[in-house]
């Protein structure tokens, strides 16, 4: 029997320090909090599981919770079918193919704060380009300054220029590594370009979507940047996501505990909600 | 005269043992703090070494020593009977013995969380439920 080569498992040991750094002795210190009371000066007083319970019960967290939910379903139900009707409809080879490529990954590389910034002085009803447009030109109020629908589509509409073109590329590459020869099988069988969507390509795509719609998942369901530079989560509360709240509590409260216990909820929910994702995608492989 | 003096002064010396008492009795030690009696339950719950920045209890402790123990049992368990001693459980889903301990924290989280919620405090029939949901996670799963 071959002995196998055990050096190799040094090199996931960076990888191990650096989690540990960035995750695990973070979330250690979060458990500490969500149970504590504290003033600063690391005081800490035993609260027990009250923020847990408190949290549970208020209103304001449900409220917030219902609002991501809303977002992020939103946010798949639209990226995920544009995504896949783009890169189908991408050219397979020639001229436009670099050109197409380059111009989906350009909203990706934007950091985060400016593409709020930059939606937010777009959609100004007074300066800004479409807001102007929209209000004086074809006399559509839309402010999202004042009214919570239209900050809704603003940030719905951002977020979807911002990050369909991940879907895309990630469903473009599943679709390339298609052999040719599958197209010519469909072909002969005389098979309709739905059966050739249905039996052949979506399977194909299989894994890059399980990919896409986890990487959609956790990115929309943990945004914060984007929506607070545009709306700050306003007007009112009416877009104000989970995580916007839980800095408004960590951050403008300074209630270290009851935002450290809001933010192991939103860890188990997210915790939960990408096994779900995951196990239901990847159970047709293993059968 | 003599009487005089000696009524002065047992009068003075009996304001002072009056002080003197009163002190001991409790007055001279208003502003300090109390002598606690160490309980188990407090010395469960109050900040291990001194209050430093990641805030560490006893039971806080506990959950990752369970947490981290329970992953070194399964990597010794790896070692002894490799292959994670997959299987198809009733969900119908192939699960290894660490997807079948993930399961049962993750599930645990739930339960003690959904207890709290609906009905507060204490905390022992989740902890029931949770371990039930353990057993039939290892067991069926």
């Amino acid at each position: 029997m071959k002995t196998l080569n055990q050096r190799a498992w040094f090199f996931v040991l960076p990888v191990l320090v650096l989690v540990a750094f960035n995750a695990l002795i973070p979330i250690m210190t979060v458990v500490n909090y969500s149970v504590q009371e504290t003033f600063g000066d690391n005081l800490f007083f035993w609260q027990g599981l009250d923020w847990f319970q408190q949290i549970l019960r208020s209103d304001r967290f449900h409220a917030a919770l219902g609002r991501q939910f809303l977002f992020t379903g939103l946010i798949l139900a639209i990226e995920i079918p544009l995504g896949i009707i783009i890169a189908l409809s991408m050219p397979r080879q020639g001229f436009w193919v670099p050109v197409c490529l380059v111009t989906m990954a350009l909203p990706m590389l934007i950091p985060w704060n400016v593409v709020g910034s930059m939606w937010n002085i777009f959609t100004l009803p007074d300066i800004g380009l479409l807001g102007y447009f929209l209000n004086h030109t074809l006399g559509i109020p839309y402010d999202m300054t004042q009214s919570p629908i239209a900050a809704w589509i603003t940030i719905v509409v951002m977020d979807v220029w911002h990050w369909t073109s991940l879907v895309v590329l990630l469903c473009y590459a599943g679709l390339m590594s298609i052999p040719d020869a599958y197209y010519q099988a469909a072909k002969i069988d005389g098979a309709s370009s739905w059966a050739v969507f249905r039996y052949i390509q979506l399977p194909k795509m299989k894994t890059v979507l399980t990919i896409a719609i986890l990487l959609r998942f956790m990115d929309s369901f943990n945004i914060y940047t984007e929506p607070f530079t545009l709306t700050g989560g306003g007007p009112g509360n009416s877009t104000t996501l989970l995580s916007i709240d839980l800095v408004k509590i960590a951050l403008g409260q300074f209630d270290l505990g009851p935002a450290a216990a809001m933010s192991l909820i939103y860890f188990a929910i997210t915790l939960l909600v990408s096994w779900v994702f995951y196990t239901v995608m990847t159970k047709g492989d293993t059968n | 005269m003599a009487v005089f003096k000696t009524l002065a002064a047992s009068a003075i010396f009996s304001l002072f043992a009056a002080a003197a008492a009163a002190q001991k009795a409790g007055w001279g030690n208003v502003g300090q703090q109390q002598e606690e009696t160490l309980t188990w339950a407090k010395w469960w719950t109050q900040p291990l070494w001194g209050g430093t920045w990641m805030a560490w209890t006893a039971a806080t402790l506990t959950v990752f020593i369970f947490v981290f123990g329970a992953m070194i049992v399964l990597v010794a368990l790896e070692f002894r009977y490799p292959g994670g001693q997959e299987r198809r459980g009733v969900l119908n889903l192939i699960t290894t013995r660490g997807d079948r301990l993930f399961l049962s924290l993750l599930g645990a989280v739930y339960i003690f969380l959904a207890w709290l919620g609906l009905f507060g405090m204490p905390l022992w029939a989740p902890l029931a439920l949770s371990i039930g949901w353990g057993a039939f996670c290892f067991w069926k799963v």
